[in-house]
């Protein structure tokens, strides 16, 4: 490719000659299989019994109306997001007005933010279970050293327990998006207007609810709908952390479906359970989008 | 009767801040220190109650295990002890190369979003942006079936090209912010040097968002090193398992010894954790700007 050619090339022609590795690349390996998976998701189709493949329809779809299974890892989803998700923004907002004042130490605590960030969503779960462990782990030596507990505790034996101290654990790999995303927005509020609202006699609280508030609109609305995602689709911390037990009460549809998968090979099951999935994140994904839009962040 | 001037306030908002910060410090690092020190002790002191919070008898035997396991290791969770090495080397590879290969990739698409005005370059970028949030689970059943078709599964192949495009919206975002702040001037001057398109990126754009580059493959390659889900459908044996898998499989058996599993746990998060210490600010600008993770 000359520089003349280029040249001659319309403006269109280009933009599109250039975005072709990485469009055919995401035909491929994204809509290709997003497209492929709905046509499986039609089908009975166990790897197991490669004979028995037969197309059926929306049958697969129609089941999951009294799949129990399929329904109680809804639920069990629905409350990990909602616990989820008012922790972390509740600790996340706390932690990103805390790192706004200047303080002693304020940017080590801004290094320290980002380490539940570098780790991996498996290696979270796994630390995790080395602190809430029954015989060894670190919360009995800490409540025990305390005095809070008289006997070690097994934390995750319970189906409550279980489920909380999920949460506890995929909160904590979370908080720092959460924690970044607001405090960047902490910092686009003018000096001026917390000064005005002093010469007001406004109180803490309201200036807190005056200024802050609305400023932090924009900002907590983009976390509420990602972490949503995230929690939505978590799936490492809580393979590794539980599994999915005791029972089912850590049994989010994300690892339902895996467990479809790749326990019982019912790839045709798990597809319909996967395009579940999908259509409910394509509802979250398109408020976000359009959120962006509204506010201006899509100029080209 | 202490007396206490007049106009004395008890600064209770730094009091405040200050509680808070200590908490918040703790909350972070606790849990994080508690598998670092497991990993440096033997397995009857990380077995002791109450625990031993500094390791009263630093060993690094958990760490040689994986190179040089002890009869004990060698036969509980064996497996896994023995896959690590061979694991940290394939996720090294594979992280590696998708951060390559998604800026070879991205740089075009960047650009064209940067100083290119053609028809439907906003629905494009939606595009991207809505592949980003299309979650895994959705594609890794008919991806999984389309990699045993092409006989693909257990290599680095299938696990890079997936990475790939998870990481390549991300990329673009992020590039095209960075290209777009180059000066049109420097651009302009290559043009009337007579070079060409690829000769004006190489020595004029590329170098001048340099730290976009380094932004964008650092993504790549923690979103690489980092996933699980794909990993675990399709590696099977130590030819591609990478760390991820490894832990689970550590995790996931009964009979593993807290300590090594320990170790392999900070052996898996000490790359990106290296990375996160050094490019501390890019990264923070880049979550800001593209609302990174997911």
């Amino acid at each position: 490719m000359t520089t003349s050619t280029v040249r001659q090339w319309s403006d269109n022609t280009r933009g599109y000659a250039m975005n072709a590795p990485a469009l055919i690349a995401i035909l491929l390996l994204v809509a290709y299989p997003i497209g492929y998976s709905f046509w499986v998701s039609l089908h009975r189709d166990n790897l197991a019994q490669p004979a028995a493949r037969k197309l059926i329809g929306l049958d697969n779809y129609l089941s999951l109306v009294d799949d129990p299974a399929f329904l109680a890892s809804l639920r069990v989803s629905a409350l990990f997001v909602l616990v989820v998700l008012v922790v972390t923004v509740v600790l996340g907002l706390v932690l990103a007005l805390v790192l706004n004042e200047t303080f002693m130490g304020r940017g080590v605590l801004r290094s320290l933010v980002l380490l539940p960030w570098a780790m991996p969503g498996v290696v979270n779960g796994l630390m995790w279970r080395t602190v809430f462990d029954a015989k060894t782990g670190a919360l009995n030596g800490v409540l025990t050293e305390l005095g809070w507990i008289d006997s070690y505790q097994a934390w995750l034996a319970s189906e409550s327990g279980a489920f909380f101290f999920t949460a506890f654990a995929q909160v904590w790999n979370t908080l720092p998006f959460t924690v970044i995303i607001l405090l960047a927005g902490l910092s686009t509020i003018p000096r001026e207007l917390y000064d005005a609202a002093t010469v007001d006699r406004a109180g803490v609280v309201q200036r807190f609810r005056q200024v802050t508030v609305p400023w932090l609109l924009h900002p907590l609305l983009i976390v509420l709908i990602l972490e949503t995602m995230n929690a939505f689709r978590a799936f490492d911390t809580i393979y590794v952390l539980t599994g999915g037990g005791p029972g089912d009460a850590t049994t989010t549809v994300a690892l339902l479906t895996v467990q479809r998968v790749l326990t019982y090979t019912d790839v045709g099951l798990g597809s319909a359970y996967a395009w579940v999935i999908t259509l409910i994140t394509l509802v979250i994904s398109v408020a976000y989008v359009g959120l962006l839009y509204r506010r201006g962040s899509f100029e080209v | 009767m202490t007396t206490i001037p007049l106009r004395y306030r008890v600064p209770w908002k730094k009091i405040a801040v200050y509680a808070l910060a200590v908490v918040f410090a703790l909350y972070l690092v606790l849990p994080f220190y508690w598998i670092v020190a497991m990993s440096f002790m033997p397995e009857v002191d990380a077995n002791s109650v109450p625990p031993q919070w500094i390791p009263q008898h630093p060993t690094l035997e958990n760490y040689t295990a994986f190179v040089d396991p002890t009869g004990a290791q060698a036969m509980v969770g064996s497996r896994a002890v023995r896959e690590t090495p061979f694991a940290l080397g394939n996720s090294l590879l594979v992280a590696l190369l998708t951060a390559v290969l998604n800026l070879v990739l991205g740089v075009f698409a960047a650009y064209s979003f940067s100083r290119i005005r053609f028809r439907g370059s906003q629905v494009l970028l939606m595009v991207y942006l809505l592949t980003r949030m299309v979650p895994g689970i959705a594609i890794i059943i008919p991806y999984y079936l389309l990699m045993r078709e092409l006989d693909l599964l257990d290599t680095y192949w299938a696990l890079i090209l997936s990475y790939t495009t998870f990481a390549l919206p991300v990329t673009i975002w992020v590039l095209k912010d960075f290209f777009r702040a180059v000066p049109r001037e420097l651009e302009d001057a290559a043009k009337v040097d007579r070079c060409g398109w690829f000769r004006m990126m190489w020595s004029v754009v590329l170098p001048v968002s340099a730290p976009g580059l380094v932004a964008a493959a650092v993504f790549a390659f923690m979103t690489a090193w980092n996933e699980f889900m794909f990993a675990l459908f399709l590696t099977s044996t130590a030819a591609s398992k990478t760390m991820p898998v490894i832990a689970a499989n550590f995790a996931t058996d009964i009979n593993t010894q807290f300590t090594v599993m320990a170790a392999s746990g900070v052996l898996a998060v000490l790359p990106p954790l290296v990375l996160v210490l050094i490019f501390q600010r890019l990264i923070v600008q880049g979550m800001a700007a593209g609302s990174v993770k997911g």
